[in-house]
């Protein structure tokens, strides 16, 4: 055994943080929301600082006790150690995520320039974006590409149709050829598509699909098993050349290390509710040594969609941002509300960034009390 | 046919540095050129999402010290940004024994940067490193790190932030751990240096190996080696870290034996045990011992330290700032190798702006361990120097850590007159060292 170092990084208490730093954070306040129709739930946390700046970030559905947590972590810290964050609420990447981004709008805030600026951007003046379709039907496929196109997407992910037991997989592929052939009549040619196999395969289906479909030239074939060995993925990726996007319930960038060095992952897909913007380019900078694309993955509200957003502009090796986009008018019109005007939608396939500081937006407090379950 | 006359004048310039500043009218010890033919690619594309900040010029400094205060082989390399605002940026580049190298480099790479915006730190290393066709190697990697940390700089004073801060730091607010360079080959100097260690309230110090080694080396020469160190650890007192600095000196096959027979000594870790270019070859040295492995000075961007980490050779990463990319590609290496549980130990053996620079991207790294400076318990005739330059004792320890800087940026205002008192004399090779049959010898 080697000799092996057991102190843990040594953080300042707070109280010895100047009485008057006005980056100090004196409170926390979340909203626990639910989209209307859809039920796609999601957290908002809003963090004050002495000086009376307030910074927003959005995670994944957290509960009270974890509210709580994160307010005893979070009150009386800096808003610029997100260092100290990252490492105390490493148990809980939720928290993480919408701490640690809601401290970044506030030092950006500070700094009086755009979130993606404070992190060195941009790298590109525009972000390109992947609908994220809520239907999964036959009928509802084509009517949500419709809408993603008239929203101005360009990219779409659609699910795996349904296989019953008695299917084989040399008919299944054919059906999901079917379906691909189908939503890029509707799209148009310059559409481009993601499979999104939700982790439903096993390694040796899997592998089936994206060797027969590699002509097709997919953007990528997603989190095709829920078996995140090495050799499973390798079944996959050494007997195709179809890319490989994975790592939605990832938020240990050891995982991610641990992928690319074994070649098994094309697309590096954190979630923006585990993992916060700054986890996220840690990952980034590991994918980035391996000429690997960062795609983030997003099935939360709008104030996620915004940070992931800044992200992007902020990445060298960066591709495609998924936003979700509901088919409800209601769920849509509660997004749009709480960041004060809808900033989802797309331009010829892009998002456009937000110069303004922070994260750029007024958050809507009245509209997240509105649609909140909880409000701690 | 218009690069290749800039580069030829850039050639010359470097050559014989004072004469041509005078010639050129400036009242400065520096290299520069003309303006720039264009904005840097791509710029354009960025009106509408980024700041109103531009740089507006480049300049590079040759600082050649005093041989007796400071090694001969790397005069400072100092490059200076200047914004349309009034804000400059000051970086590092020394590389030991081509400093005229890294200064024309720099220019070389001055079209991507004049005009360009600063607050784009990423985009513009990906230009500078990605986009000028050659990838690392040691004289872009040091222009690329005095251009990032002149950047980084810049980037600091504008948002009104140290560097640390904007990386997410402090971590420790007390400070950066560090170490000093020691020598004792006696039981009795070991001691005096621990107690003059102790009362400076430094808490390790780094030594050398006592000779070179060749392919495979002699009983005597293998009992001196770990005679020195188990000396050092008899002098020094079980408390005060030590680690050798092997300096690429042993082949593996040497190395392998001293790192294991060197185990009851508890060093901090062994550092460059063997040749860096072969990973699987540090590899075996690595599997052999208990003994933790340092190194890592000599490569280059984020893409120099991957083989090395995912194999998992070493526990400790060295990347030199002025030469691995600047503040952006120190960063990353530190986030790698937190993810792979490594700890980082920044080498630092240059100037003080890049050992400055270092303490800001440590201060952000949970997984720092220790920071090195080329100094010695005793404050010499080269801190005064720094003081010179800067107006403080830059890079010397308080209670074992150096203190963090609490002004914007990198936190120092770098006195521009007082270069002139330390003008360039050119590049002075580093030294080769040779064994007593003529052969060379590695390090």
């Amino acid at each position: 055994m080697k000799k092996r170092w057991r102190d843990s990084p040594v953080f300042s208490p707070p109280e010895s943080h100047g009485a008057s730093d006005p980056l100090a954070i004196t409170d926390l306040r979340s909203w626990r929301l639910r989209e209307p129709v859809s039920n796609r739930r999601y957290t908002v946390m809003r963090l004050t600082t002495r000086s009376g700046l307030t910074g927003y970030g959005e995670c994944a559905p957290t509960n009270a006790s974890q509210i709580a947590e994160a307010k005893s972590v979070t009150v009386g810290r800096l808003a610029f150690e997100a260092e100290f964050i990252r490492h105390r609420l490493a148990a809980e990447p939720a928290l993480e995520a919408a701490v640690s981004n809601a401290m970044l709008d506030i030092v950006s805030k500070a700094a009086k320039v755009p979130t993606y600026q404070y992190l060195g951007g941009p790298t590109r003046n525009r972000a390109r974006v992947l609908a994220h379709l809520e239907q999964k039907t036959e009928d509802g496929l084509p009517r949500a590409v419709e809408l993603a196109k008239q929203r101005g997407y360009k990219a779409f992910t659609f699910p795996l149709p349904e296989r019953s037991q008695m299917t084989r997989i040399q008919d299944h592929i054919d059906v999901i050829r079917k379906r691909v052939e189908h939503l890029k009549s509707i799209a148009g040619e310059d559409s481009d598509f993601v499979l999104d196999g939700a982790g439903s395969m096993t390694p040796g289906d899997a592998a089936a699909v994206a060797t027969a479909l590699e002509k097709l030239h997919l953007l990528w074939f997603d989190e095709p098993t829920s078996v995140l060995t090495n050799d499973a993925l390798s079944k996959i990726t050494d007997e195709s050349v179809m890319p490989v996007g994975l790592g939605r319930d990832v938020h240990d960038a050891a995982v991610f290390q641990n992928l690319l060095r074994w070649g098994c992952i094309d697309v590096l897909r954190p979630s923006v509710g585990l993992n916060s913007v700054r986890k996220i380019r840690r990952m980034a900078a590991i994918a980035e040594t391996h000429y690997v694309a960062v795609s983030p993955h997003h099935d939360g509200g709008p104030i996620g969609t915004i940070a992931a957003i800044h992200l992007a502009a902020s990445l060298p090796n960066f591709f495609i941002q998924q936003i979700p986009l509901p088919a409800s008018d209601r769920d849509r019109a509660m997004r749009a509300a709480i960041t004060g005007g809808d900033h989802e939608l797309a331009k010829d396939g892009f998002a456009a960034l937000i110069n303004s500081p922070g994260l750029g937006v007024q958050v809507n407090e009245a509209a997240l009390g509105e649609y909140s379950e909880e409000s701690i | 046919m218009k690069r290749r006359q800039f580069l030829g004048a850039v050639a010359a310039a470097a050559g014989s540095l004072g004469t041509s500043s005078a010639a050129a009218g400036q009242n400065c010890p520096c290299v520069t050129s003309g303006p720039p033919s264009e904005m840097p690619p791509g710029s354009g594309d960025f009106k509408d999402v980024g700041s109103k900040l531009r740089i507006t010029g480049v300049k590079v400094y040759g600082v050649t010290l005093d041989a007796k205060i400071a090694r001969s082989d790397r005069p400072y390399v100092f490059v200076k940004l200047e914004t349309n605002q009034g804000i400059v940026g000051w970086g590092e580049a020394t590389l030991e024994g081509k400093a005229s190298a890294a200064m024309a480099c720099v220019q070389d790479l001055r079209e991507f940067i004049v005009g360009s915006d600063p607050m784009q730190s990423e985009h513009l290393w990906q230009l500078m490193y990605i986009g000028s066709f050659y990838r690392g190697g040691p004289v872009i990697g040091s222009a690329i790190s005095g251009i990032d940390q002149a950047i980084w700089d810049i980037r600091g004073k504008a948002l009104n932030m140290p560097v640390y801060k904007l990386l997410g730091g402090p971590v420790d607010p007390r400070g950066v751990r560090g170490y000093y360079h020691a020598q004792a080959w006696t039981l009795e100097a070991a001691k005096a240096l621990r107690d003059q260690t102790v009362a400076a309230g430094v808490t390790a110090l780094k030594f050398q190996l006592p000779t070179y080694m060749e392919w495979i080396e002699t009983n005597a020469k293998l009992t001196r080696a770990v005679k020195s160190m188990e000396t050092l650890r008899e002098g020094l007192g079980p408390d005060l870290d030590f680690a050798v600095d092997f300096h690429a000196k042993p082949s593996p096959s040497v190395s392998a034996i001293l790192v294991r027979e060197i185990e009851p000594f508890h060093l901090l870790f062994a550092e460059e045990v063997c040749p860096p270019e072969n990973v699987r070859a540090m590899q075996r040295v690595a599997k052999r011992t208990t003994t933790p492995l340092a190194t890592g000075e000599r490569l280059i961007a984020s893409y120099g330290f991957n083989e090395l980490i995912e194999l998992g050779v070493v526990d400790v990463l060295q990347p030199d700032i002025a030469h691995v990319g600047g503040v952006t590609a120190l960063w990353k290496v530190g986030a790698l190798a937190d993810a792979a549980g490594l700890r980082m130990a920044p080498h630092a053996c240059e100037g003080p702006i890049g050992g400055i620079a270092s303490l800001h991207a440590d201060a952000a790294m949970p997984n720092f361990l220790v920071q090195e400076i080329c100094g010695a318990v005793q404050s010499g005739e080269r801190d005064q120097v720094w003081e010179d330059l800067l107006g403080f004792s830059a890079m010397r320890m308080v209670d074992g850590r150096y203190p963090l800087p609490d002004k914007p940026g990198l936190g120092f205002e770098l006195n521009e007159a007082a270069l002139k008192r330390y003008p360039f004399k050119g590049t002075v090779p580093f030294p080769p060292a040779f064994e007593a049959d003529g052969s060379l010898a590695s390090q």
